[in-house]
């Protein structure tokens, strides 16, 4: 019998033909299939081939592998195969203690890292039912808004990328560079910020922060325009992507999807809304919604969410009030026993955190929701279907990112 | 679960997490499930499955998105999800043999924190069940078009004149 690789004359004794030898360079794994979805992937019908797609791979964002079912150009079926950026985050978390935990979440999310963060910090904060400094809440606002700006930004440069144009790339990143100078100044860290504390933040708003703060907000809303200007109404951008990886309402329900993509398939569902924290009810902001749910929509939603982080950062500054920006908490803290269930509104959805403790120093456990993990499983429903070149802009205008997939 | 999804009185018709958690002497499987109807959350326990032989009836016919989460939760404590048709290693690879998220699975630096105690060994006894370890024979009929499957192994070997 032969395999599918077909035979090769033996380095022993060549009168005899043995079969191909499995190379690392087959993407069949060299196990028998484990579950009878592996099986099923890997028995190749007529005409269909196996690619194997990174996991160093400029389109992937991050260290993801795919391997691609392909009959010609067009996506049959994928198995994304991750765990090359896995950490191991939960379990050191766990081993070490709350204030650790800090940054040892900080590098989930790294295009927007102040909502990582602030995973352990709500969590605990839940746990000892402490009521932090208005200042503090309004800081965290603006640091969060700023990030979610900042990351849609990159967002809408990637996409571009991907479809590929270069030049909203650059835009999005002298404005994402802009905003990260400007945190960099306030938290002394450009991308893994450890800015939130237990009870408050690290330090208070300071002169260079506000100077450049100020400066960008003047131009903000006009340097927006001009970046989207470049996309709206391109003819190659709008027709790559309108219609292209439709995510109705019920299968992004399905798949667990949440954030901007939700929204773009028409559920007003922003947590920020539905679960009011921090000082979120007393602003005054819309949850943009569109119905059509393709890659356009997603866009579009989040130049609009986008619009409104801006509105939320001007009234947040007109309102900040003075007074202390760190509760009076000991620092060797023992956080009582009890189980949590936090969530924010990340850029990329809901990004949330079930905490339990023991009453020790240490969390007992701390599982964390990252969005980014259930929108990379959408990815795998969105893609079969499309050609190669297609599928990569999809996936871009999910928007995934690896750090926290793989955690 | 199915009646909280479908029931007109509940609809949860978002699974906002599945988490697994090993108290260190049972394990547990929690579900925190959203309403758009009542903007209401829920949380789920699915308690006291032994550490021995952890079993859940999977979720994933209801919400497509669990089959990773079920995988994560797999991957790290070894729980089955009876019904996941996807149930293997995520993030750790697929020779690993350990469930790392498990109390029981020790950190080398452990013993820095209790000194006195120095490094504590401990023998990974979990076995996962029988029939997830085993490859799935029953596909071999599909045998010389899957690369891999059971028929081929055997014949792996044989030279062809």
């Amino acid at each position: 019998m032969t395999t599918d690789r077909g035979t090769v004359r033996s380095l022993d004794d060549p009168n005899i033909w043995v079969d191909t030898p499995a190379t690392i360079f087959d993407a069949v794994p060299p196990y028998p299939p484990r579950t009878e979805r592996e099986a099923e992937f890997y028995h190749l019908r007529d005409g269909e081939m196996l690619l194997n797609l990174g996991p160093q791979h400029p389109s992937t964002h991050g260290v993801l592998r795919i391997v691609l079912k392909v009959d010609g150009e067009r996506v049959t079926d994928l198995d994304p195969v991750l765990g090359y950026l896995h950490r191991g985050v939960e379990k050191i978390c766990e081993n070490g203690d709350w204030h650790h935990a800090i940054s040892n979440c900080d590098p989930l999310e790294y295009v927007a890292s102040m909502f990582s963060e602030a995973m352990p910090v709500l969590s605990a904060e839940k746990l000892l039912d402490l009521q932090i400094p208005r200042r503090a809440e309004y800081i965290r606002v603006l640091c969060w808004e700023l990030n979610r700006i900042a990351s849609h930004g990159l967002f809408i440069g990637w996409l571009a990328l991907d479809l590929g144009g270069l030049t909203p790339l650059l835009y999005g990143f002298i404005e994402r560079d802009r905003i990260v100078e400007m945190l960099a100044s306030l938290t002394g860290q450009r991308m893994l910020f450890n800015y939130l504390r237990i009870g408050g933040v690290n330090r208070d708003l300071n002169h260079d922060f506000l100077s450049r703060l100020g400066d960008w907000m003047s131009k903000a809303a006009v340097e927006l325009e001009n970046e989207t200007r470049l996309l709206n109404e391109n003819e190659i951008f709008v027709r790559r992507t309108k219609g292209m990886g439709v995510l109705d309402r019920d299968t992004a329900l399905r798949l667990c999807v949440t954030g901007p993509n939700l929204r773009a398939a028409g559920v007003p569902y922003d947590v920020r809304r539905a679960h009011p924290y921090s000082v979120y009810p007393e602003l005054d902001f819309d949850i943009p919604t569109r119905d059509t749910g393709d890659s356009y929509a997603r866009y579009l939603l989040r130049v609009d969410e986008i619009r409104e982080s801006i509105r939320i950062i001007d009234q947040v500054l007109h309102e900040m009030p003075d007074g202390p920006i760190m509760a009076k908490i000991p620092r060797m803290i023992r956080i009582p026993p009890g189980r949590a269930f936090i969530s924010v509104e990340s850029p990329r959805g809901q990004y949330s955190c079930y905490a339990m403790s023991d009453g020790s120093d240490q969390p007992f456990r701390l599982r964390i929701h990252d969005p980014s993990y259930f929108t990379l499983q959408a990815v795998g429903h969105l893609m079969p279907g499309n050609l190669i070149a297609d599928s990569m802009a999809i996936m871009a205008s999910l928007d995934p990112v690896m750090g926290g997939v793989d955690k | 679960m199915r009646t909280l999804h479908d029931d007109e009185q509940f609809e949860f018709e978002l699974l906002a997490d599945l988490a697994g958690v090993d108290t260190g002497t049972e394990m547990w499987v929690v579900y925190h499930l959203w309403s758009p109807r009542s903007s209401d959350w829920l949380r789920v326990v699915a308690a006291g499955l032994s550490r021995e032989d952890p079993r859940v009836p999977s979720v994933t016919f209801i919400w497509k998105g669990a089959e990773w989460a079920e995988r994560e939760a797999y991957d790290m404590f070894g729980i089955i999800f009876e019904g996941n048709r996807d149930l293997r290693r995520i993030y750790m690879p697929p020779d690993y043999t350990s469930f790392p998220l498990r109390k029981d699975f020790l950190l080398p630096d452990d013993a820095a924190r209790s000194p006195g105690e120095g490094v504590r060994h401990v023998e990974q006894t979990f076995q996962p069940a029988e029939q997830l370890r085993q490859p799935v024979l029953r596909r071999a009929e599909l045998g010389s078009t899957m690369p891999g499957s059971a028929v081929e192994l055997e014949a792996g070997t044989e030279k062809t004149p």
